[in-house]
C-alpha cells in the first residue's frame, strides 16, 4: 500500500503546487520550488512501489478479478492504470523543470506551470480512484468465491 | 532564462522537455496498441527485461529523456500558447487512445 501513499502525496503536492502558482511571489517561490520537487520524488516512489508490486504479486489478484463480477477491474481498469500512470510519471518529472523559472515575473511560466500541475493532478486523481476499483474487484471476486 | 519574446519567456529546457513529454506520451499509447495487437512484440518485450511492461517503461523514460536532450540541443522556437497546446493535446491524445483501446477495440 505504499505507492497509494506515496500517489497520494504526489497528488497533494502537486495541488500544492497550483495554489501557490496561483498567487506566485518572490517570497513562495521557493516553496513552489520544493513542493513540485517532493511531488517529482512522491511519485517516483510510488511508481517503484506500485511497479514492483505489480510485476511481482498482482498475478493471483488478477486471477481473482477475472473470475469475479467485476472483470472490468484488470480488463479495463488495471490496463489502462499500468499505461496512464507512464504519463503521469512523466508530468510529475517535468514539473519540477517548469517551476525553475522566475514565476514572480514571468507569466508564460506560471501558465505553463499551472497546465502541468493540472494534469498532474488530474492523473494522479485518476489513478488514485482507478487502484479503488481494483482493490473492490479484488473484493467482489473473493466474496463470489464464497 | 530565455526572454527572446519569438521563442517565449520559457527556458530552453521548459521547451524541450514539454515537447518530448508530449511525443513520449502519444508514442507511449501507439506501444499499447501494437503490443497488445502482436503478441511476437509483447514476447519480445517481456524477453528483454522479464516483463513486457518494464521494458515498455524503460522504452517510453528513455525516449523522454534522449528526445528532451534533442529537442534542447535543437533549441525548438515555440511559443508559450503553442507549446502548452501541444503538450496538452499531446497527453489527451494519447489518454484518449488507451481508454478508446481498451474500451472498444481490445
Amino acid at each position: 500500500m505504499g505507492h497509494v501513499f506515496f500517489g497520494v502525496a504526489c497528488l497533494l503536492a502537486t495541488l500544492w503546487v497550483f495554489v501557490e502558482t496561483l498567487n506566485a511571489s518572490a517570497a513562495n517561490w521557493m516553496r513552489i520550488r520544493v513542493a513540485s520537487l517532493a511531488a517529482a520524488g512522491f511519485m517516483w516512489l510510488a511508481f517503484a512501489l506500485g511497479g514492483y508490486f505489480y510485476v511481482t504479486a498482482y498475478a493471483p489478484d488478477k486471477t481473482i478479478i477475472l473470475k469475479g463480477p467485476w472483470p472490468f477491474a484488470h480488463e479495463f481498469v488495471m490496463e489502462t492504470k499500468e499505461h496512464l500512470v507512464i504519463m503521469l510519471l512523466l508530468l510529475a518529472t517535468y514539473l519540477p523543470v517548469t517551476t525553475a523559472a522566475n514565476l514572480a515575473a514571468n507569466k508564460d511560466a506560471r501558465r505553463l506551470v499551472l497546465w502541468v500541475a493540472g494534469l498532474t493532478a488530474a492523473l494522479a486523481f485518476t489513478m488514485e480512484g482507478e487502484g479503488g476499483i481494483i482493490a473492490m474487484g479484488v473484493k467482489m471476486g473473493l466474496l463470489h468465491a464464497k | 532564462m530565455n526572454s527572446n519574446p519569438e521563442t517565449s519567456g520559457l527556458s530552453k529546457s521548459a521547451r524541450a522537455f514539454g515537447v518530448a513529454l508530449a511525443v513520449a506520451s502519444v508514442v507511449n499509447a501507439l506501444l499499447v496498441v501494437f503490443k497488445e495487437k502482436s503478441p511476437a512484440l509483447q514476447s519480445a518485450m517481456k524477453k528483454l527485461t522479464g516483463h513486457h511492461w518494464i521494458t515498455h517503461v524503460v522504452v517510453i523514460l528513455a525516449l523522454f529523456l534522449v528526445s528532451g536532450w534533442i529537442f534542447s540541443r535543437l533549441n525548438l522556437r515555440f511559443t508559450t500558447g503553442k507549446l502548452i497546446t501541444t503538450l496538452v493535446s499531446g497527453v489527451a491524445l494519447a489518454s484518449a487512445i488507451i481508454l478508446g483501446f481498451y474500451l472498444i477495440a481490445d
